[in-house]
């Protein structure tokens, strides 16, 4: 029957079309009314019983394409090196004319005039994180290789020995040569986190002292504020650090990257040229770690807009 | 008739499907939940990439490359920074006023990358510039131009120095500052101490006298261009000031017996000292100007090393009028003294943050020296560093750190070291011989 028809019958029955409408009404007021009241309870912090088993399998699934036989050593790195993309070299040779005509100082050590060269050199603004999920073999392929190459070593003599019964073949002793590793040493200094691969292992999470226990369990908070934090270097030297908040709120994309410049939305604290500057550093820190690819797709809702507090407690 | 349903199931269906579909999905984030805290684990400093400076012409490239020299090693001692050792670096930097290619920064970690050129002009002058990028953004967050003589490339380095400190921290840096203080030389029961001057880096170091009478406890004005110590000439020991510009001294006032321990007001009008009766000391007040003498304490103790607020108002001192040094602050006119210092030990040479928010002192106790800070009511003490023998800490202009001396003793002498006011980062500072008494000036610029 169509709406029509419809209509022309209710016409008829005008008593009934009264009660149809009035219960519309009341239906629609009621989902207004106890749809918002719902949605404006608090979500609590997830509780240690909800494990979603997709999380955990997800997160610890590792990368079926990665080498089995070399495994990867676990090295204090600040971050992965990724292979550069192509696409992005191409953007490297930007000429941006700036009119540097300043004007000459004539005092020599005087005050310098604040001039910034304009036009300000825009860079394009494209999406550095092109790049990927390659497994890190660039990194670890040398390592590998120095292995694979002492493994070629001959094998401990005492495998000639006829006296002993015959045993089990044993399969060939690596030669732990350190004077190969030493040359391949990551020269820059440690950073506190060790990471293998190019999943951020969300047990790095584990045991900070400002997790709480809900970090420990296998959802992506904890996982997420241990790859934001890596990237978080706020350069402070004074006793009242923990007195400092910066608030931001972040929106991502599908894919872990970061969709918008994060907005500030306060900062708290006793100077505000230091706290702008923290502010600017929590900013930097979450565009920098991106794409936090680990980030499980089907909560995407859950994850799409994060507002974040950075702090600094417990920092000296 | 026959009976035609009014609202079949599908209308009903419908009218309150679409009146759902008009609220939507929406994040339970969006209505105001919980934010995400993040805090830092450990102090870990910033990683930025300061590439030798491109040089103008062929003849400028030692100059580039002594400038990002000379800023790395201003970042780096800070303990604010790490600078990325240049040989991990991937693009190397040719035109400083395009952007960087931020992909080949960020793959090596470098949150900031400094770029810049130096050029000898024609004129003979230099030309020193710089910017500062943002690698996760591409933004430049600062950009600065200077012309000087050549012989002042230090300081040009030290002021970009401070521009990208300050840029980066939010803090007024303090690189392009000097600290005066004694050079000692020759053994240790006869040692020749002479007034010296440095670049806080340790570089151009100029003495100032030659050594022949001892010197003590030089301190800079505000105006940077004088030098008030005391030495000790045939007689007493003597205050005296001393012009960094012209060279020329004189002494100030003319007191009977000792006057030691003397300091600038915050304006660089007036010198603040104690003067010694019998075996009193008290402090004294003269105004540079009119030369008149205003005394501030009256008190049958040894009351010294006074050092005024950075407004002026009040002053800090050390006094034994309680029995042990003690710390004491009292209005910059004189009147009730209050102490603030309660710890175990006797304090001494209190000296007042530029900032104001600190005082720091030398403590003694237990056979340890130590160096410390506390707020200027006295709570919050906290020690910087101990052991045997540290004393006399300055604060430099930003108050964030503290240098001071250590003497190990024996045959050994002393040398300066800085400390930030966390207790973080203790780094020596380069003297050509051993050092002591070190106070730091106001930024130069």
């Amino acid at each position: 029957m169509s709406a029509k028809d419809l209509i022309r019958s209710l016409r008829e029955r005008k008593a009934t079309v009264m009660s149809v409408t009035l219960h519309v009404l009341v239906l629609g007021w009621g989902l207004v009314s106890f749809s918002s009241r719902s949605m404006e309870a608090p979500q609590p912090d997830i509780i240690a019983v909800d494990i979603s088993m997709d999380d955990t399998s997800t997160m610890t699934s590792g990368i079926k394409s990665g080498k089995k036989e070399n495994p990867k050593p676990l090295a204090d790195k600040v971050g992965e090196t990724k292979p550069v993309d192509d696409a992005l070299g191409k953007l490297d040779k930007k000429d941006v004319t700036t009119a540097t005509s300043t004007p000459e100082q004539p005092k020599p050590t005087e005050k310098p005039l604040d001039k910034k060269p304009d036009p300000k050199p825009e860079p394009k603004k494209e999406d550095p994180k092109q790049a990927e999920k390659k497994p890190d073999q660039k990194a670890n392929d040398p390592i590998a290789d120095a292995l694979k190459a002492d493994a070629k070593k001959p094998p401990p003599p005492k495998q000639e020995a006829k006296a002993t019964p015959p045993q089990p073949p044993k399969p060939k002793e690596r030669m732990f040569d350190q004077s190969k590793i030493a040359s391949l040493l990551d020269k820059r200094d440690p950073s506190h986190q060790a990471v293998t691969g190019d999943t951020i292992n969300p047990n790095a999470a584990l045991g900070t002292r400002t997790g709480n226990a809900n970090a420990m369990v296998a959802n992506w908070k904890g996982a997420f504020v241990g790859a934001v934090r890596r990237c978080f270097n706020f350069p402070y030297n004074d006793q009242n650090a923990d007195q400092f908040e910066v608030d931001i709120d972040i929106q991502l994309r599908r894919d872990g990257t970061v969709a918008v410049q994060p907005a500030i939305v306060a900062v708290r604290g006793p100077s505000r040229s230091v706290g702008n500057a923290m502010a600017e550093s929590a900013k930097r820190a979450v565009e920098q770690c991106q794409p936090y690819a680990f980030l499980p797709k089907e909560q995407y809702d859950t994850w799409k807009y994060i507002p974040m507090t950075f702090g600094l407690k417990d920092m000296l | 008739m026959s009976k035609v349903p009014l609202v079949t199931r599908r209308h009903f269906m419908m009218a309150t499907g679409s009146t759902f579909a008009a609220f939507g999905l929406r994040s339970a984030w969006a209505q105001g939940g919980p934010r995400l805290r993040i805090d830092p684990d450990a102090f870990q400093p910033m990683p930025i990439a300061i590439p030798a400076f491109v040089p103008g012409t062929p003849a400028d490239a030692q100059a580039g490359a002594d400038v990002a020299g000379v800023i790395t090693n201003n970042l780096k001692r800070s303990g604010l920074f790490a600078p990325i050792d240049p040989s991990a670096f991937i693009e190397r930097i040719s035109n400083p006023d395009s952007p960087p290619n931020f992909a080949s920064w960020k793959q090596i970690n470098a949150q900031a990358v400094v770029v810049g050129r130096v050029t000898r002009q024609s004129d003979g002058r230099l030309k020193a510039e710089f910017r500062l990028w943002d690698v996760a953004s591409g933004q430049q967050l600062t950009g600065q131009q200077y012309v000087t003589s050549p012989e002042y490339w230090r300081r040009i380095s030290h002021i970009i120095s401070d521009q990208i400190y300050e840029r980066l921290t939010g803090e007024k840096g303090y690189f392009d500052t000097r600290v005066v203080f004694i050079d000692e030389s020759g053994a240790a029961e006869r040692r020749v101490k002479r007034l010296a001057l440095m670049d806080q880096d340790g570089a151009n170091v100029r003495y100032l006298t030659r050594g022949a009478d001892l010197v003590l406890t030089p301190r800079f004005s505000p105006s940077t261009q004088e030098i008030t110590y005391m030495e000790f000439g045939q007689g007493d020991p003597r205050v005296y000031l001393y012009n960094i510009e012209t060279g020329q001294r004189e002494i100030v006032g003319n007191f009977p017996g000792m006057s030691f321990a003397p300091r600038f007001s915050p304006d660089g009008q007036r010198i603040i000292m104690s003067l010694q009766q019998g075996s009193n000391s008290n402090l004294f007040v003269m105004d540079l100007r009119s030369k008149s003498t205003t005394r501030l304490t009256d008190t049958p103790a040894i009351d010294t090393s006074p050092s005024y607020s950075p407004d002026g108002a009040r002053i800090c001192f050390e006094s034994d009028r309680g029995g042990k040094p003690q710390i004491y602050v009292m209005p910059a006119t004189g009147g009730q003294a209050q102490r603030i210092s309660f710890g175990d030990g006797s304090y001494s040479t209190p000296v007042w943050s530029p900032r104001g928010d600190y005082i720091a002192f030398t403590k003694q106790g237990g056979g340890q020296f130590a160096i410390g800070i506390m707020k200027t009511d006295g709570s919050g003490e906290r020690i910087l560093t101990s052991g045997f023998h540290n004393e006399g800490p300055t604060f430099a202009p930003n108050g964030r750190v503290v240098m001071f001396f250590r003497d190990p003793g024996g045959t050994s002498g002393p040398s300066l070291f800085t400390v930030d006011v966390t207790g973080r980062n203790e780094q020596r500072v380069p003297t050509p011989g051993y050092a002591s008494d070190p106070a730091w000036s106001p930024l130069l610029s």
